[in-house]
């Protein structure tokens, strides 16, 4: 971004301000420096000094200090300073969008629900020490129910770190019918993880007992890698010179700890990345195009308070974009379950009302496709499901 | 990156003028955008900072006017010598004291003036290469607003801490100065809150603020509970009159309270002896301190999170196959975005099914016999993996990949 003028201005307010500062010291020092000559007058006077003598000289101080006039001296720097202090502000409010609450709705927003959605986000980075101080700060409790199965997840990825993958196991071996189920062969990933560790560090014979124990059962289904990893078996203790030596890198563990992750994280029902975080970053994109919104707006903020969807579209990243959405390009609505996509048998697509419409509301009689010189008949549409 | 609707520039009738597709704009584009966001970051230590050189040159004005009225006022009075010299002894060493506070001030306003310049530094920084970790700091600044502005102060400062952003890139110490008004209006005191508003006269008198009033009027109700009646009426006479020009009807009204006594079951009266009035206090306190230092009066989380789940939201958010990675699965998530519009789209914005991905130029949508669309990539890898046959994941109906059409998305 380019802030240059922005730290000229703000450069200007801090040299204003060192001024300022060493006036003021300089002032104080020179009624210093009047008030200690008028004392040394006054003390190196003759004892038998008449006693209007030290009048005189507080007379001549009281003259001095007037001449030094230091309120005055104090007033023409801090002038200088008061306009760069006053420019600054004005510059960044018209550098930045100076309230960015202008599309804020005014409505309860649960506090329980922010609170809960913070504690969560804490436990799934791992931070329990944040995420216990924070459910006890706010004395919510309930907010630390997905506290244990984290502690759970974190515990097996530590476990993993420090090349222990018997946590992991357990937890695969517990969850076997779901994993099977989601489509997920992280369990064989896993075993195979620990039969390589096996065979490096403890040789042929225990990792052939434990093939047999574990790798088997998943021979039917993944017969190629069962055959890659028995013929692994040729090379015990020196696979790093073999032709699985990739069998070992380091990077196995750090993608098997992503993919754990994932799956650990599916089957409690949450989602990989962090939804506060995902919610945060949609906003951050999202909001530049709401303030724009409201400024065009102005005077109708009673209708935004109520409006059901957003005038405008929010271009958000594909990251953002989770669910399909069909917009005709001829009425440019959003498709739904009573206005469904269709697919003309050109391979356009319409949706219902668009083809309604277009066909005269006749099933049989040819219309011609929008997008294409060919003629197509609604009762030949089909519904499409995305 | 190509979007659906630019799919319309390949048909196959030619008739491909239809290029439309608006240029997104670009990573750098957008994230100059959502930097122009951070006007509070900037504008609270700034505001802190003037504060101190306020302050700083206030007390500098006043001690000058009093040591130069301390010599006229000596010498004026007649005073023997050796008082005289004791005098002028005291002021020097007073203007000494004073000159040892001046340069401790000086160096706790060029640490605030860093910490200014840090956070430009900070916004500088802001690059699309290093912009994960960029956002997860903003993620955590904005957690940190937030507790500091509901008094979550332990995990507000733990988490500062912990990250690093202790030093500059919070508001704490401007914070702390709040904290002290909110725990005394919370233990129903009000000094803090009234030297507050000393301290920020002027300011507040330009905003047209009332809160002073309303603390006036809260002791008052507090004094007609005791049954202190002699004593509230002159306070009210004191403290209350002044404020009669602009705001007679509330002070009528508070008036009236002495007829009522605090047992009063007249509804009007009743609402004013309530302690929940103590909380619209603290509520009221945090939104003149949120205005003077150039805050937003919402959190930032909350104002972020309302955008996002704006963003985010569409019908298919709240049936029980919106996807989990999508935050609108989550219950409190819902919740909250419950009164807040849906999002919309003047274009199609299609995503597989099976891989998730966008189904767009180069990878298009294909239908089955039975009307589900998934992406190119998904049913070639099935096709490939299963002797060209292809599953529905969605109803288990079974075809061959030579049956699936191509769709054109306008
Ligand atoms: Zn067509
Ligand atoms: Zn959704």
């Amino acid at each position: 971004m380019e802030l240059n003028s922005i730290k000229d201005a703000f450069d200007r307010v801090t040299k204003k301000q060192k001024l300022s500062c060493s006036k003021s010291q300089e002032v104080i020092e020179q009624i210093g420096q009047e008030i200690e000559q008028a004392l040394s007058r006054i003390q190196s006077g003759q004892d038998s000094a008449s006693p209007s003598d030290h009048k005189l000289i507080l007379n001549e101080l009281k003259a001095k200090l007037k001449e030094i006039a230091p309120l005055s001296q104090l007033e023409s720097t801090q002038k200088e300073l008061n306009v760069a202090l006053s420019k600054y502000p004005k510059l960044l409010e018209k550098s930045f969008n100076p309230d960015i609450s202008k599309a804020y709705r005014n409505i309860d927003f649960d506090i329980h629900a922010v609170n809960q959605i913070i504690a969560n986000h804490f436990y799934r980075e791992g931070r329990f020490d944040l995420g216990d101080c924070f459910v006890d700060e706010t004395k919510e409790p309930e907010a630390a129910l997905m506290k244990s199965p984290f502690v759970e997840m974190f515990h097996i990825l530590e476990a993993m770190k420090s090349r222990n993958l018997e946590p992991a196991l357990n937890w695969a071996a517990n969850n076997h019918e779901q994993l099977t189920q989601n489509g997920s062969d992280i369990e064989l990933k896993l075993h195979r993880l620990q039969f390589v560790e096996i065979l490096q560090n403890r040789g042929r014979d225990e990792a052939l007992k434990y093939a047999r124990a574990f790798l088997a059962p998943f021979a039917t289904k993944h017969m190629a890698e069962i055959q890659k990893l028995m013929a692994c078996l040729l090379w015990a203790g020196r696979l790093d010179s073999s032709p699985y030596a990739e069998l070992l890198s380091s990077i196995h563990w750090d993608k098997l700890a992503e993919e754990l992750t994932r799956e650990f994280c599916n089957l409690i029902g949450q989602s990989y990345e962090s939804p506060l975080s995902v919610t945060i970053a949609a906003g951050v994109q999202g909001l530049p195009t709401l303030l724009k919104l409201m400024n065009v707006m102005t005077g109708k903020k009673h209708e935004w308070q109520s409006m059901k969807q957003l005038p405008v579209p929010v271009d958000l990243d594909r990251e953002f974009q989770f669910h399909s959405i069909f917009v005709c390009p001829v009425s440019r609505d959003q498709a739904s379950e009573e206005n469904p996509p269709m697919l003309l048998s050109c391979g356009h697509v319409l949706c219902k009302q668009s083809i309604t419409k277009l066909s005269k509301n006749n099933s049989t009689r040819p219309f011609k496709c929008p997008y294409c010189p060919s003629e197509v008949e609604a009762g030949q549409c089909r519904q499409l499901y995305f | 990156m190509s979007s659906p609707m630019e799919i319309e520039a390949q048909l196959p009738n030619g008739n491909s003028t239809a290029a439309t597709a608006i240029n997104p704009p670009s990573k750098l584009g957008k994230l100059a955008e959502s930097l122009k966001l951070e006007h509070q970051f900037l504008r609270v230590p700034f505001e802190h900072y003037k504060k101190m050189i306020r302050a700083n040159h206030r007390a500098v004005e006043k001690e000058v006017s009093a040591i130069i009225s301390g010599v006229s006022d000596f010498e004026d009075s007649n005073r023997s010598r050796d008082e005289t010299v004791n005098q002028l002894n005291s002021l020097v060493s007073r203007l000494q004291g004073f000159k040892r506070k001046l340069e401790e001030e000086s160096r706790t306003e060029q640490l605030q003036a860093q910490r200014c310049r840090a956070r430009l530094d900070h916004l500088e920084s802001a690059e699309v290469d290093n912009l994960p970790e960029w956002n997860s700091i903003r993620l955590k600044r904005i957690l940190v607003d937030y507790m500091l502005r509901m008094s979550y102060y332990g995990t507000a400062s733990k988490l500062a801490e912990s990250s690093n952003i202790k030093q500059d890139l919070v508001d704490e110490d401007v914070f702390f100065e709040a904290r002290k008004v909110i725990d005394a209006l919370k233990k129903k005191e009000v000094a803090p809150a009234l030297a507050w508003c000393a301290d920020n006269k002027s300011r507040l008198k330009k905003s047209k603020s009332k809160f002073e009033f309303q603390l006036r009027l809260q002791e008052f109700i507090e004094l007609v509970r005791a049954e202190n009646n002699m004593q509230a009426i002159s306070y009210a006479r004191k403290y209350l009159a002044p404020w009669g020009a602009t705001h007679m009807k509330e002070l009528q009204r508070v008036m009236a309270t002495l007829a009522f006594r605090s047992n009063t079951e007249c509804v009007t009266y009743k609402v004013l002896f309530e302690a929940k009035q103590w909380d619209y206090l603290v509520d009221q306190f945090k939104q003149e301190f949120c205005k003077l230092y150039g805050m937003t009066l919402e959190p930032l989380l909350n104002i972020y999170l309302q955008a996002g789940l704006s963003a985010l939201k569409t019908p298919f958010c709240y049936e029980d196959d919106c996807t989990k990675e999508d935050p609108l699965s989550q219950e409190s998530f819902r919740k909250l975005a419950l009164p807040l519009p849906y999002s919309k789209q003047h274009h199609s914005k299609l995503v597989c099914y099976i891989t998730k991905e966008l189904m767009d130029t180069e990878n298009p949508p294909l239908v089955l016999p039975n009307g589900y669309v998934y992406s190119t990539k998904a049913l070639e890898e099935m096709a490939k993996q299963n002797d060209g046959k292809i599953t529905c994941p969605r109803t288990g109906f079974v075809c061959d990949y030579t049956d699936v059409v191509k769709a054109f998305i306008s």
